[in-house]
């Protein structure tokens, strides 16, 4: 079928549904603290990259949720697991298995 | 027969509960460990959403109770059930039987030096909200001078897992904004950021609130959690947080930071509970018999739970909780204890 | 008494000796023989496979390190107070010592003795084609002692003989005991045995009941002393003359048989692997994966006694044992890859398994090694480091204005004067906060309080933040991004010109100690570097009756050998009072970075049961010098049932200068 949309330039619009539940669920088995992010940002404000970098444990995990793994894979390679993060997040995820984890799971090809 | 209650705590929930009971024409004790009636509404300066000063609304509770008795500088030794009421021994020496106990323990406020980042304590220019509420009754704080840059941290010791605090405060959204808009009226030269994680700002009027502070008073709000505070050699501080809308780590300059604690279990609630044998939840807070229907009685019989003390409560929410609080020991008196041959039997039915 | 010069001369015109079985075989040799044959090739195989796996230059470094003089020493010395003695065990806990050095000294010594008896009275069957296998072993069945001919020398030997195998025999009885109430031998838990262990152990509580057995039935042809006599003549009292000797000979060899072939798939490896790895460990060969080569070695030198079982921190809960190295070692073994990753990545890497460990096994370096097998090749990506700029070492002082323009958005040129602190041109003293410190502001605050109250002259290398020390990253196994953010820090600071570099944080102090390498500047730890300022007198510190703990961390205590210092400050301006556990024994705070996947519930229980032990002289104080172990013990303490109002926590800098 000929597509009439304006399917010139790609969306830049979040698609659910290209969202991959069955890696997720593979990655919340791996380090189910990914399910519980808050969002507050406390992670992205002390990073020690996040100065140099764009670098955020917080997007990361968004973008995930929002199928888009590889940007979520590049917010996290300035990484260097300091662990600040894991300090002060509020809901006290694992941060550092976390990004270790979520390497793991969307690095696969 | 005039049925003794005795009401524990003097904060507005206990104050509340005394006075109708006290109307409804009972016998009412009223014992509060500190010094002075009112509880931590005696610290504030003024109220949101309205800012009536807390003084106004003290007042009115405490002249309504007239006729109650009241011992401050009072704790509870011991206390032992008998069959239906209370022996409660007071540290005063007296020794009271009681047929229906209230418990109106109120909360502590978060010891926000537990926030080892924010440097409460540490550095000269953070403060908490209770600080600034005494500033605003006093108009003395070494650490007010003229503050051209200040910001609120909302959530200090509220949805915080790890320091054991999961529950939201509830009115410390409402009082950071209420302070953002007093800070701009006694320095309108002043820049304020609120930092939040998420507002709550769902009562009457606190939206209305929420609106003024950013179209009459130019309050910033910045959606993201304060986490890491750093000071300047002149005492300023370098604080830092994450814009989450804008997806950016963010620093910025200010001479003060307010540090909104939340509310936490009572301390010396929690000893009394151990007294009584009562219930509380994984979150510190007592248990109720059951939270809908029956979010006024303990999961004792006879005892009785208003205000904070079953979680964090508006000051509203919580006269009306001592109220309802006044309801079921009413019905309870009456209907209930009266009746010794049944007692038992009411009791597994009615609690 | 016979004189000395007539016992060694005593080469007797009358054999004292005669070859009882003239072929010095029977078949009941056999068992053994293959047993230990089977062990012996399986070991041989093992070696050259070990060796070929180990790269080049280590084996080259290995072979060398077996002529220096130095290193020959150290290893006899361990050979023998690690193999043989236990001493390591002794120390800690003196009767399993004594269990551990009967068994292994005592059998060490009847197989010694055994050989010198067969070399003195039939030198000939020391061949290994006339039974040098196993004649040595079986001795007392193909002799017989010719009466009235016996020699003080031969006597000795029966004495000896006899005394360890009784030796032997109490650290038996000893072990029987702690299988089954280990607790009265100081072992809270034990190691579940594998079937192959089951075997092993069993084979072994048989062996020497049994040759005690078989040798008291030979006694009165073959000789014996003290204990095996009245053994054989209680025989005869009960039995008469006919001894069924045969059969006890068989199942001696039988045990000896099995436990030999049982022992290369059995904890009782370590006896012989034990040997290996430590000439390994002290020719400074590392293992750089955690199974192949030099780690091969460390994981059958395990001899699975559990002592780290109890070390762990974890195992105050009982679901968390199955963590604990024995079983990581256990696994490694079996390839299991699995429960591997798994064991790896719970560990908290507190190092206490290793420093109690009686085979000196670095649990904790095999688990990084594993850590990195999986997470060494995740990619990063850590350009900015290079893009941040050099700095420039003309500006000695402004050490940290690399990463501070950085964020400013400028170039390290054209940083603005007061982005960086007014500090001195040439700081002899640099101090680096860390990652850590920054959210523990008191820290920072306390150590800047000291530095000023003892006029020192220094730069604050990373007051707005800098990057991090790269140890957290090493601990996850990711050593290649690692070894780029070493390089970086190692450019600031030497470009900084300082003489001395001071670390608040046990973590970064550690890895600049170790891979940092930094030339002419003395790396300290602020607590040494305190310690020095009052011992110089530069600080003054007035001395209260506060009664103050110290909590060892374990990157400081275990990490860097760094137990004295901090103590001997602290003793200056309070009471110390002890820990139930402390320096090398001290409890992780629970706080630690090195475990990837320890959830914040179970390590709240390892932070409550080192409160404890911190608790036990019921301190005012608790004293620590580390940021994690600080704000782990706050939050504990604030958590405590009414702790607060007993007991404060503070940094090492904060007690000292309060």
């Amino acid at each position: 079928m000929v597509d009439f949309g304006f399917g010139l330039v790609p969306s830049s619009r979040i698609n659910l549904d290209l969202f991959d539940k069955g890696k997720y669920e593979e990655l919340a088995a791996l380090e189910p603290d990914v399910r519980i992010c808050m969002a507050c940002g406390s992670c992205t404000a002390v990073c020690t990259a996040g100065k140099f970098e764009p670098t955020s444990l917080r997007e990361a995990i968004e973008d995930i949720k929002n199928a888009r793994a590889d940007k979520a894979l590049q917010m996290l390679e300035p990484c260097q697991l300091c662990g600040k993060c894991s300090m002060v997040c509020p809901r006290g995820i694992n941060t550092r298995h976390l990004i270790l984890s979520i390497n793991k799971i969307y690095s696969e090809k | 027969m005039k049925n003794n209650i005795l009401i524990i705590g003097g904060g507005p929930a206990g104050l509340e509960a005394s006075a109708q009971l006290q109307r409804m024409g009972y016998n009412v004790i009223l014992i509060e460990r500190s010094p002075k009636l009112g509880g931590h509404l005696a610290k504030w300066d003024r109220l949101f959403p309205d800012r009536v000063p807390a003084d106004e609304v003290l007042r009115s509770l405490l002249d309504a109770t007239e006729g109650v008795k009241c011992f401050t500088d009072t704790d509870i030794r011991a206390i032992n059930r008998l069959d239906k009421s209370y022996n409660v021994r007071l540290t005063n020496g007296i020794t009271v039987l009681s047929d229906a106990v209230l418990v109106a323990s109120g909360f502590d406020l978060f010891n926000a030096v537990r926030k080892e980042e924010y440097g409460y304590g540490i550095y000269n220019q953070v403060m908490t909200n209770a600080d600034l509420e005494a500033y605003f009754r006093t108009g003395e704080d070494r650490r007010i001078e003229n503050p051209r840059k200040v910001g609120f941290v909302h959530c200090v010791g509220s949805r915080d897992e790890k320091a054991g605090c999961r529950s939201c405060s509830k009115v410390c959204c409402a009082t950071a904004v209420k302070q953002a808009i007093e800070m701009k009226q006694a320095f309108p030269e002043a820049e304020v950021f609120c930092f939040y994680m998420d507002l709550r700002l769902f009562g009457r009027h606190y939206e209305d609130l929420y609106l003024e502070a950013q179209k009459e008073y130019g309050v910033r709000f910045i959606r993201g959690r304060v986490a890491e505070v750093s000071e300047n050699f002149d005492g300023t501080l370098l604080v830092k947080a994450e814009d989450t809308v804008a997806s950016k780590p963010l620093k910025v300059t200010l001479d003060l930071l307010v540090l909104m604690a939340g509310m936490r279990p009572s301390a010396s609630g929690k000893a009394l509970g151990e007294l009584l044998g009562m219930n509380v939840e994984d979150d510190g807070y007592f248990a109720v018999r059951s939270g809908i229907a029956a979010g006024q009685r303990s999961q004792q019989p006879g005892i009785f739970l208003a205000g904070a003390a079953t979680g964090p409560k508006t000051l509203p929410e919580t006269l009306a909780d001592a109220r309802a609080a006044a309801m079921e020991v009413d019905r309870y008196l009456t209907e209930v204890f009266p009746d010794a041959r049944n007692y038992k039997q009411l009791v597994k039915e009615r609690w | 008494m016979t004189p000395l010069s007539y016992l060694l001369a005593a080469q007797a015109e009358v054999p004292e000796v005669i070859d009882r079985i003239p072929s010095g075989f029977s078949y009941f040799v056999i068992p053994f023989t293959v047993g230990v044959a089977f062990m012996f090739c399986w070991l041989g195989v093992g070696l050259i496979r070990l060796l070929a796996d180990i790269p080049k230059e280590d084996r080259i470094k290995f072979g060398k390190s077996l002529f220096i003089p130095k290193v020959a020493l150290k290893n006899i010395k361990e050979l023998f107070c690690d193999c043989l003695f236990h001493v390591k065990i002794w120390q800690r806990k003196p009767l399993l010592g004594y269990m551990h050095s009967a068994i292994a000294f005592g059998w060490f010594m009847i197989i010694i003795l055994g050989h010198i008896e067969v070399a003195l009275f039939v030198p000939a069957r020391l061949n290994v084609t006339r039974g040098g296998l196993f004649y040595p072993i079986f001795y007392r069945y193909f002799v017989w002692m010719n009466p009235g001919h016996t020699t003080l020398r031969g006597s000795f030997f029966f004495f000896l003989m006899d005394f360890f195998l009784l030796y032997i025999l109490s650290g038996i009885a000893l072990a029987i005991f702690k299988r089954f109430r280990s607790i009265v031998l100081g072992m809270r838990h034990t190691t579940k045995p594998s079937f192959a262990d089951r075997v092993a152990l069993y084979s072994l509580w048989m062996i020497f009941p049994l040759r005690l057995l078989a040798e008291s039935f030979t006694a009165d042809l073959s000789g014996g002393s003290f204990l095996t006599i009245p053994v054989n003549q209680f025989w005869h009292f009960l039995f008469g003359d006919k001894l069924w000797f045969m059969p006890c000979w068989w199942a001696y060899s039988i045990c000896l048989g099995l436990f030999f072939a049982a022992m290369p798939f059995s904890r009782y490896m370590h006896i012989l692997t034990e040997v290996l790895w430590i000439l390994l460990r002290n020719a400074g060969v590392k293992p750089n994966h955690p199974r192949k080569g030099v780690a091969e070695a460390e994981i059958y030198a395990c001899s699975s006694c559990g002592l780290c079982l109890d070390a762990c921190p974890m195992n105050v809960q009982k679901k968390n044992l199955k963590y604990s190295s024995v079983y990581f070692i256990r696994f490694l073994r079996r390839h299991n890859e699995k429960k591997i990753n798994a064991i790896a990545d719970k560990c908290l890497m507190c190092d206490k398994c290793h420093a109690l460990c009686p085979v000196g096994v670095d649990a904790p370096a095999l688990r990084r090694a594993q850590r990195a097998t999986v997470n060494n090749t995740m990619p990063y990506n850590y350009a900015y480091l290079d893009a941040s700029g050099s700095v420039q070492p003309s500006e000695p002082g402004r050490v940290h204005s690399r990463f501070a323009a950085a964020e400013n958005g400028l170039s390290p040129e054209s940083a603005p004067a007061d982005s960086t602190q007014p500090c001195h041109a040439n700081p002899g003293v640099l101090y680096f906060a860390g990652c850590m410190t920054h959210l523990t502001p008191r820290i920072i605050k306390s150590v800047e309080k000291v530095f000023k109250a003892a006029g020192v002259e220094y730069a604050f290398a990373d007051r707005e933040g800098g990057i991090c020390c790269g140890r957290p990253l090493m601990l996850a196994g990711r050593t290649d991004a690692a070894a780029k953010v070493i390089e970086a820090n190692k450019q600031m600071i030497e470009a900084s010109g300082c003489k001395t570099l001071v670390l608040s944080c046990p973590i970064c102090y550690k890895i600049f100690k170790e891979e940092y390498h930094l030339e002419g500047i003395n790396v300290v730890h602020y607590t040494q570097f305190i310690n020095e300022l009052i011992a110089a007198g530069r600080l003054d510190v007035k001395k209260t009756d506060e009664k103050i703990v110290y909590h060892d961390p374990c990157e400081l205590g275990r990490g860097c050998g760094v137990y004295l210092e901090p103590r001997a400050a602290l003793s200056q301006v309070g009471t110390l009072v002890k820990a139930s556990k402390e320096y090398d024994e001290s409890i992780c705070c629970g706080g630690s970075l090195g475990s990837l996947t320890l959830d914040t519930h179970d390590r709240a229980k390892i932070s409550q049961a080192s409160l404890q032990a911190l608790l036990s002289g019921n301190p005012e104080t608790i004293v620590t010098a580390c940021p994690l172990c600080l704000k782990t013990f706050s939050e504990a303490v604030s958590r405590g049932e009414n702790l607060e109002q007993h007991v404060k926590v503070k940094d090492f800098a904060e007690a000292i200068c309060p």
